[in-house]
Order: C-alpha cells, then sequence, then structure tokens
C-alpha cells in the first residue's frame, strides 16, 4: 500500500543528507566537545560551526544560540528562566490560549509558585490582538510568551508588532517558533524576540535536538546545572551527532526555503478548496492567508475525528485530529476550543500537515478518499439495510 | 481476509479475544474505547492505564490500534439516564444501556463504515446462526455468562458480532493469555462500573445530581415511619444493611417511593412477588414458546415462567414468587440456552390479579 504521510506537524522524516552528515559523528568524530585534546578540539569546532551557521540563518550573535534537546526544553528553560531571573522585578507572564502545552503546563506550574498569568484569548481565526496584549501589561509584567505560527491551527501570529510593544515597554519577549523554524524566514531583530525555541525534527533533522535563542542582555536563570557547556546556560554534554543534524537540517532548508513555502501554500489552498466544495458542512480552522503553508485544518460536522483517522490510515494516508483521546492527555484540543470551536466541530477536526515529499498527486489522492470517507461515515445507516 | 474489529479494555477477556481471532485468520485492529474517566492510576475499563495495556497487546499481537472517545455518547445515552432512574427510584444498569448505545450501536455502526466485516468484544456469550438465522445463546463457561447485558443487541445486529470466547471458560483464558505472553494475563477483573468506582458511587450521584437529593423518612409497609433515609438515590430493593434501624427481624427495602420521597421497608417475605412488566423490549426471536426461563438481575439464578405481550409490554409470571425484582434492572427470557430477548423492568406486580388485570 502506498503510505501518504500528512503529519508533517508532529515530525518528519530525517533528510538522508542529514543522516549522512551525523554519521562521522557516531565513530570518526566522536570526542566531547568540552575535552582538551585533539579529539574534543576537533568535536567543538564542530559545534561551534553549526552554532554560527544558525545564528546567521536567524540574524542572531553566535552566542545567542544554546543547543538544547528539543522545543519543550527550550520553552520551559526560557520561561521559568526568565521568570526565575525577574521574580524581584514583578511576577506576571502574558501568554495566549493557544499556545503548546509546553508553554501553557509551564505557565501553570509557575502560577503554583506565585506568579501570575494572563491567558490571552485569541480570536476565532486564532490570532492575539496586539492592542490586548498592550492592555494585559502591568507594572508587575516581566515576559510575554507568543508563539510564532500554531501547530494545530497553522495560524501565523503578528509577533513582529507584539515583539514592538514588549521591546517599547522593557518586557522580555519569548515566541516558540517551533512550527516555522526553517518552513518561513525568521529575523530575530525584525520580530523583535529575545527568545526563540526551535526545533531539528520539524525540517527533517533528527529527534532529541533544538535551540534556544537568547537575545544578549536578557535574564534568565539556567533550567539545567552541571557542566559549564553552552556559557553555564545548559549544562550537559552537547549531542554532537544531533547539532550536525540540525545544521544540515538549516542548510537543507536555508536553500529551498522559498519555493517550497511557495510550493506547499499552493497546494495547502487546493486541498482547503477541494475539501470545502467536495464535503458539505465542512469548515476550515485558523486563517485563511495569515497560515503555515503547510498546513490544512478543517472540521467535518456529524463526524467523529478518530473514525476518520482510523478509517484514513488504513487507507495509508497518516494524519491527525484534534479530538479527545488521540492525544495522550484525553482532552479535546485545548486550540479548537479556544478558537470557539463548538463540542462537536472540534470532534471532527481533521489536520493535514504536508512536508517536502508531499505532491500533488497526493493532495488529488486525498480529495478522492475523504468525500467518500465522509460520506460513509455519516450514513452509517447502511448497515442495517445491508443484506437484509 | 476478513476484517474485524476488536473492542479491547486492557483487560484478559478483550485481549485474548484478539488474539483468538489473529490466530483464525483474521485481519485485526484493536479499538479502546475512551469514556473520559480522567481520574489517573485508578482500575478501571477505560482510563488512562487502559488504554496502555490495550495498547501494549496490541504491540504484542503486531496489530493496530487505535483510541475513539465515546465520552460524549457515554454522557448523553449512559449516564445522564443512570443518574434520572436513580433520581426515579430505581436502580438501573448502566451496563446494559452501554451495550444497547454504545457498543453495539456506535461503535458498531462506526465500524462497519470504516470498512470492517465484524466487530469483536471480549463477553462471554456466543452468536449462532442456522437455517432460521442468528441467534445470541450463552457461552460455555455459565458462570461467566454475560448474556444477561447482552440482551439489548438489536437482532439485525448480531450477524456483524464475534464473541471469540464463546467456547472457553475464564481459566482457559488466562492460561492462553499465558501462553500466548499477553502483559494482562494476570490482572484483576474490575467490579466497578467504567465510570464511577463503588468508592466514589455516592459523591458520584450526589455531584451529577447536583442538589437533588433530599433526605426523607423510611417507612414500613404499612406506612409507619421507623426511621429517616440520606436520599432514595442510595437504596436498591433487597438492600438489607445501611437502614440505621434496630428492629426486631432484619428488615430489607421492598420498595422505592419517588414520588413521596419514602424508602419502604418490610421483612424477607415482603421482597417477594409475583410478576412483574417491562417496557424496552428487544426481542431476538419473534415467536417466544410461552413458558420460558427469566433472570431478574445478573447474579440471580432463572426462574420459570409465563410471558405476555401487551402492547409495547412484556408481562412475567413466575410460577414461584421471586425475591426483589427491582425496577430499573432488566429481565431477560431464556428458552434452553438461548436469549428470547427481554426488557427493562417497570412495575413489580405482588400478585397475579395485578398482572392479569393489566392494572400497571
Amino acid at each position: 500500500m502506498k503510505r501518504i504521510y500528512l503529519d508533517h506537524a508532529a515530525t518528519t522524516p530525517v533528510d538522508y543528507r542529514v543522516v549522512e552528515a551525523m554519521l562521522p559523528c557516531f565513530h570518526e568524530v566522536f570526542g566531547n566537545p568540552s575535552s582538551v585534546h585533539a579529539i574534543g578540539q576537533e568535536a567543538r569546532r564542530i559545534v561551534e560551526g553549526v552554532r554560527s551557521k544558525i545564528a546567521s540563518f536567524l540574524a542572531a550573535k553566535i552566542e545567542e544560540i544554546i543547543f538544547t534537546s528539543g522545543g519543550t526544553e527550550s520553552d520551559n528553560t526560557a520561561i521559568k528562566g526568565v521568570a526565575q531571573a525577574m521574580k524581584d522585578r514583578g511576577n506576571h507572564i502574558i501568554t495566549s490560549s493557544i499556545e503548546h502545552h509546553a508553554v501553557l503546563e509551564t505557565c501553570k506550574y509557575l502560577e503554583k509558585h506565585g506568579f501570575h498569568v494572563t491567558y490571552l484569548k485569541n480570536d476565532k481565526a486564532g490570532l492575539v490582538d496586539p492592542d490586548e496584549v498592550r492592555r494585559a501589561i502591568t507594572g508587575k509584567t516581566i515576559l510575554i510568551s507568543i508563539m510564532h505560527a500554531n501547530n494545530e491551527i497553522g495560524t501565523i501570529e503578528p509577533i513582529a508588532e507584539i515583539g514592538k510593544i514588549a521591546r517599547q515597554r522593557g518586557i522580555f519577549f519569548h515566541t516558540d517558533a517551533v512550527q516555522t523554524f526553517g518552513h518561513l524566514p525568521i529575523d530575530v531583530n525584525e520580530l523583535h524576540v529575545d527568545l526563540l525555541s526551535a526545533s531539528a525534527h520539524k525540517l527533517c533533522g533528527p529527534k532529541g535536538v533544538g535551540i534556544l535563542y537568547v537575545r544578549e542582555g536578557t535574564k534568565m536563570v539556567p533550567f539545567m546545572h552541571g557542566g559549564e557547556q553552552e556559557g553555564g546556560r545548559r549544562a550537559s554534554t552537547h549531542n554532537v551527532p544531533g547539532i550536525v543534524g540540525l545544521g544540515k537540517a538549516v542548510e537543507l532548508a536555508k536553500e529551498t526555503m522559498g519555493e517550497e513555502a511557495e510550493r506547499l501554500t499552493s497546494l495547502r489552498d487546493k486541498m482547503i478548496r477541494g475539501i470545502l466544495e467536495g464535503i458539505d458542512d465542512s469548515v476550515l480552522n485558523g486563517h485563511p492567508v495569515k497560515r503555515l503553508p503547510n498546513n490544512i485544518n478543517v472540521s467535518l460536522g456529524y463526524i467523529e475525528g478518530e473514525a476518520i483517522i482510523m478509517y484514513l490510515d488504513r487507507e495509508g494516508i497518516a494524519c491527525a485530529t484534534g479530538s479527545a483521546c488521540t492525544s495522550a492527555s484525553m482532552e479535546p484540543s485545548h486550540v479548537l476550543a479556544a478558537i470557539g470551536l463548538t463540542h462537536d466541530f472540534a470532534h471532527g477536526s481533521l489536520r493535514l500537515t504536508m512536508g517536502r515529499a508531499t505532491s500533488e498527486e497526493d493532495i488529488v489522492y486525498v480529495l478522492k478518499v475523504l468525500p467518500v470517507i465522509a460520506d460513509k461515515l455519516r450514513s452509517i445507516s447502511p448497515l442495517y439495510k445491508k443484506g437484509r | 481476509m476478513k476484517k474485524v474489529l476488536v473492542a479491547m479494555s486492557g483487560g484478559v477477556d478483550s485481549s485474548v479475544a484478539a488474539f483468538l481471532l489473529k490466530e483464525e485468520g483474521y485481519e485485526v485492529t484493536g479499538v479502546t474505547m475512551c469514556l473520559g474517566v480522567k481520574e489517573a492510576g485508578k482500575t478501571s475499563c477505560c482510563g488512562r492505564d487502559a488504554i496502555e495495556d490495550a495498547r501494549r497487546v496490541c504491540d504484542r499481537l503486531g496489530i493496530p490500534h487505535y483510541v475513539m472517545d465515546f465520552s460524549g455518547d457515554l454522557n448523553e445515552k449512559v449516564i445522564a439516564k443512570f443518574i434520572a432512574e436513580y433520581a426515579r427510584g430505581r436502580t438501573p444498569n448502566p451496563c446494559i444501556d452501554c451495550n444497547r448505545h454504545i457498543k453495539f450501536d456506535t461503535l458498531l455502526k462506526r465500524g462497519i463504515a470504516s470498512g470492517f466485516d465484524f466487530i469483536a468484544t471480549g463477553h462471554y456469550a456466543k452468536i449462532e446462526r442456522d437455517q432460521q438465522g442468528y441467534s445470541l445463546k450463552r457461552p460455555r463457561d455459565r458462570r461467566k455468562d454475560q448474556t444477561y447485558f447482552l440482551y439489548p443487541i438489536r437482532y439485525e445486529a448480531l450477524e456483524y458480532i464475534i464473541f471469540p470466547l464463546a467456547p472457553f471458560t475464564k481459566e482457559e483464558v488466562r492460561q492462553i493469555a499465558r501462553k500466548a505472553d499477553l502483559p494482562v494475563a494476570d490482572k484483576l477483573e474490575s467490579q466497578d462500573l467504567c465510570f464511577v468506582t463503588r468508592k466514589d458511587y455516592h459523591t458520584f450521584i450526589s455531584k451529577r445530581t447536583g442538589g437533588m437529593i433530599e433526605s426523607g423518612p423510611i417507612v414500613d409497609v404499612r406506612g409507619n415511619t421507623l426511621g429517616r433515609h440520606r436520599g432514595i438515590v442510595f437504596y436498591t430493593i433487597g438492600q438489607r444493611g445501611g437502614l440505621g434501624i434496630s428492629y426486631k427481624v432484619p428488615l430489607y427495602v421492598v420498595s422505592i417511593d419517588a414520588e413521596r420521597n419514602r424508602i419502604v421497608v418490610g421483612e424477607k417475605k415482603d421482597l417477594k412477588a409475583k410478576g412483574l412488566v417491562a417496557g424496552d423490549l428487544n426481542m431476538l426471536v419473534r415467536r417466544w414458546p410461552s413458558l420460558v426461563y427469566a433472570k431478574i438481575r445478573y447474579r440471580k439464578r432463572e426462574a420459570v415462567c409465563e410471558v405476555f405481550f401487551e402492547n409495547d409490554k412484556l408481562k412475567v409470571l413466575f410460577d414461584e414468587e421471586q425475591e426483589a425484582i427491582t425496577p430499573g434492572q432488566s429481565v431477560v427470557c431464556y428458552h434452553d440456552d438461548r436469549v428470547l430477548g427481554g426488557g427493562v423492568i417497570e412495575e413489580v406486580c405482588p400478585d397475579e390479579g395485578g398482572v392479569l388485570n393489566g392494572n400497571y
């Protein structure tokens, strides 16, 4: 059976060129970058080479890049680290209702430890209103954290505007850019961000490695204590193969980012149009234009998400739903609830996220299969007519 | 290859059901019904641990596993009725409603619509096919016989259901699980309902009824007040302890009068009744013999009775008086091993007159 993978927001296949770049780091360049000898120094040079590559990719300074184990660690480090460092100045944090759990749960944890968090309401398309951010700021606000683009509905937030507000008020600003890093151009100065989280495995890199960008002058206490790696900001022996893989993934993404975004945007719009026109009672979730090029999120009324997922999976199509129980949390998607979807529509949500291997043919196939499945699941009654 | 969707609770029975089907050559897919039980760490058949266990079993068997959310259905079709029935002074059986509305209706329909040929569960029951059609029958292991809970399956659905455990005893099922090295072979059986544990029963009902529970009088069969009850929802017919009354002979709850918020107690003999009237019927056999066996609670022995149909109701008249016939529970009728059908008990008829006059 042909397999069509449409869950790139969850993770992506590692590019074979990335794997090739990583391989020497297991046997040949196996040194510990903290070691003094030549073998260690070689590993160190490689790690620092990647750091400078990523710094230039983000228009950041070299020492502003910290290697981490991925998006979740970066979010935790940024939010807890700044909160802890700034607690004498204030205890108020502003975030939005549709952030990734790595941000929301970290904020909830901080609420139990004396911090106050404002969860801004996103509009129906998932957008944060910069004016709302402005109004939410108090004398005690120490950190604002708003994601660059949402992982479920693909909405791209007005980060530059929010960043400007934060900058004017002298408040540190963090963005979770896990979904945009390597997919959309990011310039940390144009976006006015002080902290930015990213992960390698969303751009055909390996799992278990990511970065946290921390602008020079940002007050942040370390999350991991131990050795002096990363300027004392993140202890732990460097994941050299992972870091090299991340570097290669960024290099590859940089080469094709512009045209890939264009290609995916056109496929995305074709798919969205095809679904909305081909299936009754279907709606698009998220913003029609301010949207990740690879993200399609629709709700099909009167259908259970898990049923569609199972059916599609059996047809070789892998995708996701925001319905309850599919995630470990057993809760329906907080994102779909936050943008005002009723229980029924949240249940019937379907997320298709494309990647480098996605072709026009795949889209045509999905558009052929999906309406049939929708029909079948909606008219479940044939069961009782069949053969009697 | 025929495709079958197995409802897997993470317990030994449904795990072995999946194993057996795979051995028989079916293309098997596991599904765990998420019923919205959120309390972590509790042994229940539908919580997070259950999902994890089912997943492990499916990994072991090398079959795909999915989780489907039925919490909305459970709330609407089972729990709401469970609470309403208690408030009416009845003792509902939510497992029967779950089978009626969820497992053998929504799940079944969803499975067939998704391209499966059958759905299967780990129930101890048997479906047989002959020239006359399909019949639901008791399984080999009489002690585990679960046909009482399965009578509401619609006749039309029988051809789409497989009960792979029909020819096995529980002990054999455990042995099969051990031999197959299924990670749940020695798991304890849950005695709780999916959505509430025994311990939390009262809190759950209090919360769901939201202050509708009021204490009231406990009276004897002649109407003399003997004490106070904590709310009728906490009592069931036949219940002996927990009344807080000292009396010369043991007292039992003999009826629950929701209208007047009273619990009526009496002696053991007052529990006896000749018959009952049931509604919400499901018929698995069109023509019934007039003399059948009827079971009025899962753990009760079936008894010989005569049955009459009037309008949409079934009247059952026992040869020998039965104890603690309880409205809200189901009556299920059998002829030999075959389930004829059943319904939900609505009225208790103390004597023949009540039944024959039809004055219920």
